[in-house]
């Protein structure tokens, strides 16, 4: 044995002494009750890691969804715009028999719709309908849901209520509830944007309890609860970031999503009245005339396509980008 | 199991129940004035009225009507129509319909399994390269693009193009209801293509493929012999709802094509207060809907005995 061993080894006898004197002890003396400090158990190591930091890092690598980000932004400050560039104005534009269906030209950029109305100004609000429907739609089923998801993931007396909940409304084609909503209590943008939030949940509300009952009793959560963490704490720091991408998914389907509910009711008749020309109005008012004049689907149709494709392909690029589990 | 389906079929009897009573009890919330036509409500006094709707037993507390609905519903009854063909029962209005809607959404659903699961299992095949990238664009066009403005484009390019019939006719079915089929595929064939390729992807990074390629099975063989079968699987939970998104679909594209369906029926029959088609053609999607759901369970346990269902936790 070299004299360096012999030194750790009288070290560790030296130590392993001081230990057992510990006995003489008492209990009180040897461990001090601290009262529970959110920031102490908080703690850890040095890390420079921030989730968004990580988040826009990753998003930024792919160039892809940068460009179609940047044309989702531009397309949609434009539609906002859109209207008081052309030449007439969408208060001011009203039927006139002798300027029924033109081509595109100067005068009329989109065109004329049957009725001898400046397509332009049409298609650019109907657009701007549909955006502001879809983000409260949006933002609105993401809230409901991820509340209703939590409660039912993370309490399980609520359990069996909303799996009950879920498949009554789950089983039957929404559109039947959509049209009865329509029809017996009324059509106007307030009516709808509720009846699609009161329906869309569902999907979200699913997909975070599963994730709450894969991570609720993870070692990690265990340990955050007998340190004294709250259960909204533990929620909203141990959970919910493994959810911001689903969260991110749902919000990229639920946008193209919305439109296209709108534009299905509204043709079906049941969305918004006929004066107000979102998506849904202009194509259930072209419909005769589209094969003759495709301008009059073109238009709406390539915009409102533009729209919702890149948001929805950005959308998953920033979905995969927010997951946790990719980050290094 | 067959406790579980016992349990299962109380459920979906309950469901049916509950919209019923709930379309029920909305449609007596409108003032009793929907009852009559504009005419009649020109013409007749208002004692003439009110003796009319005491005969139809309009008046009576809702409870009491409710009742007296269960009571006809036991009995087979489900009343008569009023408005889309006055005094015909409403299981006589709605046959006919049935007919012309169950077959375009039996058409489109064996399409889009025929097309959809081997285009997405091919998808698998040639991952990474022309054919897998094509049918990712045709999968995120359908999911992004609002189905109407993907009918209206299948549409204009039937009608331009190929000189389809824009319109479904009752004389010339066959050729009419191409575009209707079409359309109503579209969306399923979509979703059948993205799962299958997600689970064939995920099947063929196991263990036993790396047995096949060693035992010299060519791509084909291991794909369409041994993967596809286990891909498949996880796929039939998949199946009961793309049957409730071709009916709520069907809505959408028998509207817009004008055929004479139930979807068709359903919207008219709303629009003119029918009272009874409507909670009729309702109870229909909803049984629908929930035995399309119930089947797609069974079917996974059919094809694949290790799922066990009415465990605590349910796979779908």
């Amino acid at each position: 044995m070299s004299s360096k061993a012999k030194t750790i080894l009288a070290n560790t006898r030296a130590n392993l002494s001081g230990y057992n004197k510990l006995g003489s002890f008492s209990e009180d003396e040897l461990f001090d009750v601290v009262d529970y400090v959110p920031s102490a158990a908080e703690r850890t190591g040095y890390s420079d890691y921030s989730y968004w930091r990580c988040v826009f890092q990753n998003f930024a690598k792919n160039k892809v969804a940068m460009v179609l980000f940047i044309v989702f932004v531009i397309l949609f400050i434009f539609t906002f715009i859109a209207g008081n560039i052309g030449n007439y104005s969408y208060d001011e534009i009203k039927p006139d028999n002798t300027q029924i269906l033109i081509a595109p030209n100067s005068q009329y950029w989109f065109g004329t719709d049957n009725l001898g109305r400046d397509y332009w100004c049409q298609v650019w609000y109907a657009a701007q309908t549909s955006i502001k429907l879809a983000a409260v739609v949006a933002v609105g089923e993401i809230v409901l849901g991820v509340i209703i998801g939590l409660l039912w993931g993370y309490v399980r007396q609520l359990d069996a209520f909303f799996t009950g909940l879920y498949n009554t409304i789950n089983n039957i084609p929404t559109i039947i509830y959509m049209t009865l909503i329509a029809l017996l209590v009324g059509r106007s943008f307030t009516i709808m944007a509720l009846s699609l939030i009161f329906f869309g949940w569902l999907v979200t509300a699913r997909n975070i309890r599963n994730m709450v009952l894969i991570y609720r009793d993870r070692e990690y959560n265990l340990a955050s609860r007998c340190l004294g963490t709250s259960t909204f704490t533990i929620l909203r720091r141990n959970i919910l970031p493994y959810m911001i991408s689903v969260i991110i998914m749902r919000l990229t389907l639920s946008i193209p999503g919305t439109i296209a509910w709108e534009s299905t009711l509204s043709y079906l008749g049941l969305g918004l009245d006929a004066s107000t020309p979102s998506l849904g109005v202009l194509l259930r008012n072209a419909r005769s005339y589209f094969i003759d004049f495709p301008y009059l689907l073109i238009f709406p149709a390539v915009i409102v396509s533009l729209i919702t494709i890149t948001f929805y392909l950005f959308g998953n690029a920033f979905a995969d980008a927010s997951d946790p589990r990719n980050h290094v | 199991m067959l406790k579980y389906t016992l349990s299962r079929f109380l459920q979906a009897v309950i469901t049916i129940l509950l919209v019923v009573t709930i379309v029920f009890l909305l449609m007596r919330l409108l003032p009793t004035d929907y009852y009559f036509t504009e005419d009649e409500l020109m013409k007749l006094t208002d004692e003439q009225k009110h003796d009319q709707l005491e005969a139809a037993g309009l008046l009576d507390p809702p409870l009491e009507q409710l009742m007296r609905y269960y009571k006809d519903l036991l009995q087979g009854d489900f009343g008569t129509s009023r408005r889309i063909k006055s005094g015909k029962p409403v299981v006589d209005v709605i046959g006919s319909k049935f007919t012309v809607s169950m077959r375009l959404g039996i058409i489109s659903l064996v399409i889009s399994l025929l097309v959809g699961i081997p285009l997405g299992a091919l998808q698998a095949r040639f991952k990474g390269r022309f054919f897998d990238k094509f049918g990712t664009v045709y999968t995120v066009f359908v999911n992004a693009v609002p189905a109407l403005v993907s009918y209206s484009l299948v549409l204009v390019f039937g009608a331009k193009v190929l000189g389809l019939p824009s319109m479904y006719s009752v004389r010339n079915v066959g050729r009419s209801s191409i575009l209707p089929v079409v359309c109503l595929s579209m969306g399923s064939i979509a979703h059948y293509m993205l799962w299958t390729r997600r689970y064939t992807v995920d099947e063929l990074n196991k263990d036993y493929i790396k047995l096949a390629r060693l035992k010299g099975l060519t791509n084909n063989q291991i794909i369409f012999k041994h993967v596809l079968k286990n891909s498949l699987v996880p796929l039939a939970q998949y199946i009961p709802g793309s049957i409730l998104w071709t009916l709520g679909g069907s809505l959408l594209v028998e509207r817009f094509f004008s055929v004479p369906g139930m979807g068709t029926l359903l919207t008219d029959a709303i629009n003119r207060y029918d009272t009874p088609v409507v909670q009729t053609v309702v109870m229909f999607y909803a049984a629908l809907g929930t035995i399309g759901v119930f089947l797609g369970d069974v079917m996974m346990t059919m094809l694949d005995p290790r799922i066990r269902l009415g465990n605590k936790e349910k796979s779908r």
